[in-house]
């Protein structure tokens, strides 16, 4: 990841703050039909939510034995999306990548918000949903305590860890951001922004915290990217059903997951980018780095995809064996094959820098790996229950209802939701870090200081 | 003076989130409200509340006549299980005799007497009225015609009809569909009685059935399959310790997949292959002919096997070897007379296997005449008389039909619906608004046998009784007895008439004793069991005139052969109308709630279809539509169908259920009087297609293993001590790992009530002698209150059957012989389980006792322990099946007074699982515990095991080296299914052996 050349002359400190402080302006019909498709979504979601807790997880697509399906997969969908903010925000950060400034702050709102959609998926998934709280140690009469034995419990910790450090995380660098946006604010968002910049005046005593305590939650965030999707990849590796029961599990997740994320990184900045008139900021460079971190995550998944049915042949296990037979040739063959055409191979295309650079492609190939990560999911997870080789009597088909596609459509109603909410109330690229890769201002310059 | 206002304000708080817990729970979210328990008032003498009370009595669900235990729990009966006294079912019982409670507790029970009003609709009625109004009929139709329908009855109840009928001048036809016709026609052809004999299965050392079901049906399916278990069971260290098999047939039933070998003859051969048999024993005296055999002489020599040989479909060196095997036995047993066999020669076939049974000099050993069957005699009835009287109704010439205990309307639905309109005045004795009941001017719905007096005479000798086990469900039901006996004028109850008639045989059986004591304790046996004396017979004269050339089934163009075959959760049609039985996988062909066509894999591929794809059926009697499933056990060029579905009334769980395979046979009976359940059908694709509600996942092993099979000289071989199959498990660290981690549970667990030593419960399952029938799932679903589904949910995987019998075919691919093998399958209770280290909230944990328990209450759903679990014995609760109203509800009232009250009702959203009864097992340690003693080995009885006809389940404590259950455990047949899991099973599955070859 080589440094960043210096944009060009024209973004200024004060071109930077009025950009981006455009982007906080009122919104036009494009943003208020965006809310409204995310919220009519979220809707849907929230009817559908509400008759499986009326009616009972049987109106979810649930056979036996295929008893985690469609809620499953998107958990550990969003929860995958949720990696690429931390990895750009806080690893890249650590490695001192210049590039990242334009682009971290939506992949960390990007982050919260899969985090605070994966996290709903559980809740929803259960059967008895009134009762989750049990999952949490709490001290109680009965003595009872979660076991910690079992996987779901590690979940439990990781994800809220990781929810709650890429929280701190977020808002943390959003401070001096929101002093300068406070500073041309009016009305309720002066209000609003005057207590979330919390006194921020930007003074070098401040600065000189606010770096240090930057490093250090950057350093603290940083093992979490590969913690937390470790932990849920042993939901799967931790049990004995073959597709699940393997050792590269919490590498192989860890890259998809940041494969996803980046992804949609850029599924995400390419309309942003438009809509906000942003082009200047978040150049083809920022895509292009992003597009080779895709390849490069992109490549490990292939490559885990790869060791996969190698170690399920070389093993000789038969039951592995049949296991990855039925994944790639089984009644389910079409969703194996999305997902390795997706993942592995489409994005062989960002070899070459025109495609690289080219932002209408990317978007389309990132859209194809979203897709193609959602299946990698759908395949280890129902694929493998439904063609469990250890009593062929049990094997069954899946079929998915509308109580599976109406939550999974609230989830992207939410997660849409909340971004847009954040994009627009909040700067969505870093004011005072994008300055930071820009050449300062001369003296006579009258730009706002962040 | 601030307080009282905070406690009102608390007060408020509190009565708002109270109120909002209450609209919760009014949702169906939250947990069930709470119920009041009432107490008995006066409770009564003989009722202890939580301690069920037994009363013998006797099953009517087919004419079988099994013993029952009725288990009675606080006034209601609970449980039905059989009654280890009754020589007919020693203890044991079959799915359709378990159901019978739920035709107790049918929900479309008729409450109380209806009349036909002008518009078609039904009006109550008062008894008295409706008693006076069929009296006032009868006597007005005198010599116009009164017929009284009722089904099979060896008892007191059918000879006070033939005494009313007398009486007032009509007749009494006695109607079962599967009366078995051919087998006694072939009797009195062959030995010139038409007495069903008691065949002993138990002593037969090589059996032949020609097409006779023994364990899916045929006669006294409970009590063969019992004695079939004990002479084709594998028993170590005996010599010749295993019969063959043989079984003859178009269709692999669940007879046949029990069969060392299976000979698909051309359906109506059957009987060529037995006289062939029969030849070559006599040409090579292999056995000591008697002497009359000589009359056979032509007969015999007419069918030698080079001559009937390409007819039947295999090599004439076969028929040899199988009549050497037959007569080398010293103890062969032919059976035939099967319903799906019952061609237009099915008489003949039956006379054939006689033949065979007698050159071979086995009539008296195995074939016993003397002990007959209740079926067999004049007084069984016959299709004949059915026949006629369609045609005397369609003549006008009945005025009065009264029907009780038979269905006609739906097992003859073209003659006999059309018939009975012409009927002045029909009265049905039904306790369901069934098909003829629907067709009738008057209901008088009769008691349900298990709460009704009478009696059965099973078999020769054994005279069963049946008592009320508990108070009437309906109150306003009645028993037919006692309305009969009123309408007779008699001022007498039934009961009297039953106590007047066992007086006779009081002074008969009574042995000195009173008769009130020489009652009781029949009571208390559930009847007075003799043995009647073995009668010789001989062959008939006109035997060596018979014919068994096969008749030509199809003719025509584009016809295939049908046979129709008795469903065996279904029987006639009559077990519809029970949600066990919808839902209970047909024991061959997994499916449930629908009908279904069998069909050759390569017919199938010849006409383009695939599973579920339907099938129009067209005969020259009617046309039924049906989903096809393919399967390789039926001929090619044979299809095959089930009765029992295709009501169009009888309730709510049998209406309107795909089609009446009754409706493809003639109503003419054939040349001994019998019906013909083969038929030439044509065929026609309809394009629709439908996922079939099957149990099967993948009909083939794959190469799992789960089922062991060892060839009888291999078992033989085996030493004690010695392990047939060797079981990889974990490597020796893990094995340390494991031990340690063992102590260290037993340490923490070694304070209170844990103290001291833990039994280990372990079952043990004998392959050799599971025959796949499927009675242990139905007591599951009894004794553990588990959820029927419906046909929509089983269409969607989620049966509950915490019990299921896995079967798979084998053979068939590579010109292998087809054969079939069967597993139950169920929690297996693992020593080191992998469900319970995943349950984040412990509701899938390890009892002291080894038990893989779980805590319905603990449980949040999140299903992971089902996923981790190899054997996927666990089940969840995808619905409120026990929601009142509710659409997926299990038990709309009265059914749910069948719920075992020792067991919880899952709610929706909880994980539920197969714990071997422990609510039987904490009962039993109480009572031991009371009695200040250990608990006995073979005390504690699962219901699987209770109910299994073939005694193949063995359950105890591992830990005590002397119990049933460790000597099993030890066997050399014995094996864990995925041993290589480690996961160190509580299940020892001794392996199936076949014979060699």
């Amino acid at each position: 990841m080589a440094e960043a050349p210096a944009p060009p002359s024209r973004v200024t400190y004060d071109f930077v703050t009025r950009a981006v402080a455009r982007t906080l302006g009122n919104p036009g019909k494009g943003y208020y039909a965006l809310l409204g498709g995310a919220v009519g979504l979220l809707a849907i979601g929230i009817v559908c939510l509400l008759l499986l807790l009326r009616y009972g997880l049987g109106l979810a697509g649930y056979s036996h034995p295929v008893y985690w399906a469609v809620y499953i997969t998107c958990f550990v969908f969003w929860v995958g999306i949720a990696h690429s903010g931390t990895l750009i925000s806080a690893i890249l950060f650590l490695f001192r990548s210049g590039w990242r400034t334009a682009v971290y702050r939506t992949a960390e709102a990007m982050t919260v918000f899969a985090v605070m959609t994966a996290g709903l998926f559980p809740l929803i998934h259960i059967g008895r949903q009134w009762y989750l709280y049990w999952l949490i140690p709490y001290p109680n009469e009965r003595g009872l305590w979660p076991n910690f034995k079992s996987p779901l419990i590690w979940d439990e910790f990781a994800i809220g860890t990781y929810f709650t450090v890429s929280s701190v995380f977020l808002i943390m660098g959003l401070i001096p951001d929101i002093a300068a946006v406070r500073d041309v604010a009016t009305g309720w968002r002066k209000k609003l922004y005057a207590i979330t910049a919390v006194g921020w005046r930007g003074t070098n005593e401040q600065w000189r915290h606010y770096t240090r305590g930057y490093l250090y939650l950057a350093a603290l965030a940083t093992p979490l990217v590969l913690s937390v999707h470790s932990v849920v990849s042993w939901d799967f590796a931790m049990a004995i059903v073959p597709g699940w029961h393997a050792t590269i599990f919490a590498p192989y997740f860890v890259a998809g997951a940041i494969y996803s994320g980046v992804a949609m990184v850029i599924t995400l900045l390419v309309p942003i980018r438009k809509l906000f008139r942003l082009e200047e900021l978040i150049t083809g460079h920022h895509f292009e780095n992003l597009a080779k971190l895709c390849l490069l995550t992109g490549m490990i998944v292939a490559y885990a995809y790869c060791v996969e049915y190698f170690t399920a042949w070389f093993g000789g296990n038969p039951n592995e064996r049949a296991a990855f037979w039925y994944r790639a040739f089984g009644p389910f063959w079409w969703a194996s094959w999305t997902m390795i055409i997706c993942n592995a191979f489409l994005p062989q295309l960002l070899w070459f820098k025109t495609i690289r650079t080219n932002i209408l492609a990317l978007f389309v190939i990132s859209i194809f790996v979203n897709i193609g990560m959602w299946f990698e999911r759908f395949v280890i997870i129902v694929v493998s229950l439904a063609g469990e080789p250890f009593t062929t009597w049990t094997n069954a088909t899946y079929n998915a209802t509308w109580a599976d596609w109406g939550i999974m459509a609230g989830s992207f109603g939410w997660f849409f939701m909340w971004f847009l909410l954040f994009v627009k109330n909040f700067p969505a690229v870093s004011i005072s870090e994008v300055k930071e890769v820009l050449p300062p201002p001369r003296r006579a310059s009258r730009a706002v200081h962040a | 003076m601030g307080e009282p206002m905070e406690r009102r304000r608390f007060l408020k708080v509190l009565g708002v989130t109270g109120g909002g817990a209450a609209l919760l729970s009014g949702c169906g979210i939250g947990p069930e409200p709470t119920e009041k328990l009432i107490p008995y008032l006066i409770p009564p003498e003989d009722q202890v509340p939580g301690t069920p009370t037994y009363y013998a009595t006797t099953c009517r669900e087919c004419p079988a006549g099994c013993g029952l235990h009725a288990k009675v729990r606080e006034g209601r009966v609970v449980k039905l299980e059989g009654n280890p006294e009754s020589p007919i079912n020693h203890g044991r019982l079959c799915p359709r005799g378990q159901a019978g409670l739920q035709g107790l507790y049918n929900p479309d029970r008729v409450a109380g007497p209806l009349e036909r009003t002008g518009d078609g609709q039904w009006k109550p009625i008062a008894w008295d009225d409706a008693i006076g109004r069929v009296a006032a009929k009868v006597k007005g139709a005198r010599g116009k015609g009164i017929v009284f329908v009722t089904g099979h009855e060896s008892g007191a109840f059918g000879e006070l009809v033939d005494e009313w009928m007398r009486q007032v001048g009509g007749r009494h036809v006695i109607y079962e569909p599967f009366a078995f016709e051919a087998l006694r026609e072939g009797n009195r052809l062959a030995f010139g009685t038409s007495a069903v004999p008691w065949y002993d299965f138990a002593n037969a050392r090589y059996l032949v059935s020609f097409g006779a079901d023994f364990l899916d049906t045929w006669v006294s399916p409970v009590g063969y399959q019992n004695g079939f278990a004990r002479a084709h069971g594998f028993q170590a260290g005996r010599d010749a310790s295993m019969a063959k098999f043989v079984f003859v047939g178009p269709r692999l039933s669940l007879t046949g997949m029990n069969a060392d070998e299976w000979i698909a003859a051309a359906p109506g051969t059957e009987g060529l292959l037995a006289l062939a048999m029969a030849s070559v024993i006599v040409r090579e005296r292999l056995a000591p002919v008697p002497s009359d055999a000589a009359r056979l002489a032509s007969l015999l020599s007419r069918h030698a096997p080079a001559q009937v040989a390409s007819a039947v479909g295999i090599e004439p060196s076969v028929i040899a070897r199988l009549a050497r095997e037959f007569a080398a036995s010293k103890g062969g047993l032919a059976v035939a007379g099967g319903i799906a066999a019952q061609y237009p020669n099915g008489a003949a076939i039956v006379a054939a296997a006689n033949i065979l049974n007698y050159v071979a000099g086995t009539v008296g050993k195995t074939v016993k005449f003397g002990p007959n069957d209740s079926l067999g005699g004049a007084g069984a009835g016959s299709f004949q008389q059915m026949a006629d009287l369609v045609s005397d109704m369609e003549a006008g010439k009945v005025a009065v039909l009264l029907v009780h205990g038979a269905n006609p309307a739906h097992s003859l639905p073209g003659a006999f619906s059309q018939a009975i309109a012409k009927v002045g005045f029909k009265v049905g004795f039904s306790p369901y608004l069934d098909e003829t009941a629907a067709a009738a001017d008057l209901i008088l719905p009769d008691l349900h046998p298990l709460e009704q007096w009478n009696d059965a005479r099973p078999r020769a000798g054994l005279f069963a009784l049946l008592q009320p086990v508990m108070q009437p469900v309906f109150p306003d039901a009645r028993h037919t007895g006692d309305v009969l006996l009123r309408a007779s004028g008699r001022d007498q109850t039934f009961q009297e008439y039953l106590q007047g008639r066992w007086r006779e045989l009081h002074r008969r059986h009574g042995g000195g004793k009173s008769f009130e004591q020489f009652w009781s304790e029949a009571l208390q046996h559930g009847g007075v069991y003799g043995e009647a004396p073995l009668q010789p017979v001989r062959l008939a004269s006109g035997v060596a005139q018979l014919t068994a050339t096969p008749p030509a089934l199809a003719g025509g163009p584009g016809e295939t052969v049908l046979t129709v075959f008795p469903s065996i959760g279904l029987y006639d049609g009559r077990g519809a109308n029970k949600p066990w039985l919808q839902e209970l996988p047909d024991p061959v062909s997994k499916i449930t709630w629908h009908a279904w066509v069998e069909i050759h894999p390569a017919t199938a591929a010849r006409w383009g279809l695939t599973n579920g794809d339907f099938l129009l059926l067209k005969s020259p009697y009617g046309t039924v539509k049906a989903p096809v499933w393919i399967t390789p056990g039926v001929r090619p060029d044979v299809l095959a169908a089930a009765t029992g579905q295709g009501h169009t009334a009888y309730g709510r769980y049998a209406k309107d259920r795909s089609g009446n395979a009754f409706e493809l046979l003639s109503s003419a009976p054939n040349g001994y009087g019998g019906r013909t359940f083969s038929v030439a059908v044509s065929v026609v694709k309809t394009g629709e297609h439908r996922r079939l509600a099957t149990a099967e996942g993948d009909p083939r092993e794959l190469g799992a293993h789960n089922v062991e099979v060892l060839p009888l000289g291999r078992a033989r071989q085996l030493k004690s001590g010695e392990r047939a199959f060797e079981e990889h498990e974990a490597p020796a660290y893990a094995e340390r790992a494991l031990e340690d981690w063992a102590a260290a549970q037993h340490e923490k667990a070694s304070l209170g009530n844990y103290a001291g030593e833990h039994p280990r419960w372990g079952l043990a399952i004998d392959l050799a002698t599971c025959t796949g029938c499927s009675a242990c799932v139905t007591a599951c679903y009894a004794e553990n209150n588990i959820a029927t589904v419906g046909e929509e949910l089983v269409v969607r995987r989620r049966v509950m059957s915490w019990m299921r019998v896995e079967r798979y075919y084998t053979g068939g691919e590579h010109g292998e012989p087809v054969g079939a093998v069967v597993t139950p399958m169920l929690c297996q209770q693992c020593g080191n389980a992998p469900c319970e280290p995943v349950c984040p909230v412990f509701a899938a944990y390890h009892t002291a006792d080894g038990l893989n328990g779980q805590v319905y209450n603990r449980c949040v759903g999140t299903r992971y322990c089902s996923n981790n679990c190899p054997y996927k014995v666990r089940y969840f609760n995808w619905y409120n099946f026990a929601e009142q109203g509710g659409e997926w509800e299990s038990w709309p009232a009265p059914l749910d007074m069948l719920l075992n009250p020792d067991v919880t009702v899952r709610e929706k959203g909880v994980m539920e699982k197969c714990t071997f009864c422990v609510q039987r097992i904490r009962g039993a340690q109480n009572r031991a515990r009371l009695e200040d003693r250990t608990v006995r080995d073979g005390e504690i009885v699962p219901a699987c095991a209770q109910a299994c006809p073939s005694e193949a389940i063995v359950f105890g404590d591992l830990h005590d080296r002397r119990s049933r259950v460790s000597e099993l455990a030890q066997d050399p047949r014995g094996y864990h299914v995925l041993a290589g899991l480690n996961t160190k099973p509580a299940i020892t599955y001794l392996a199936k052996v076949v014979h060699d070859g």
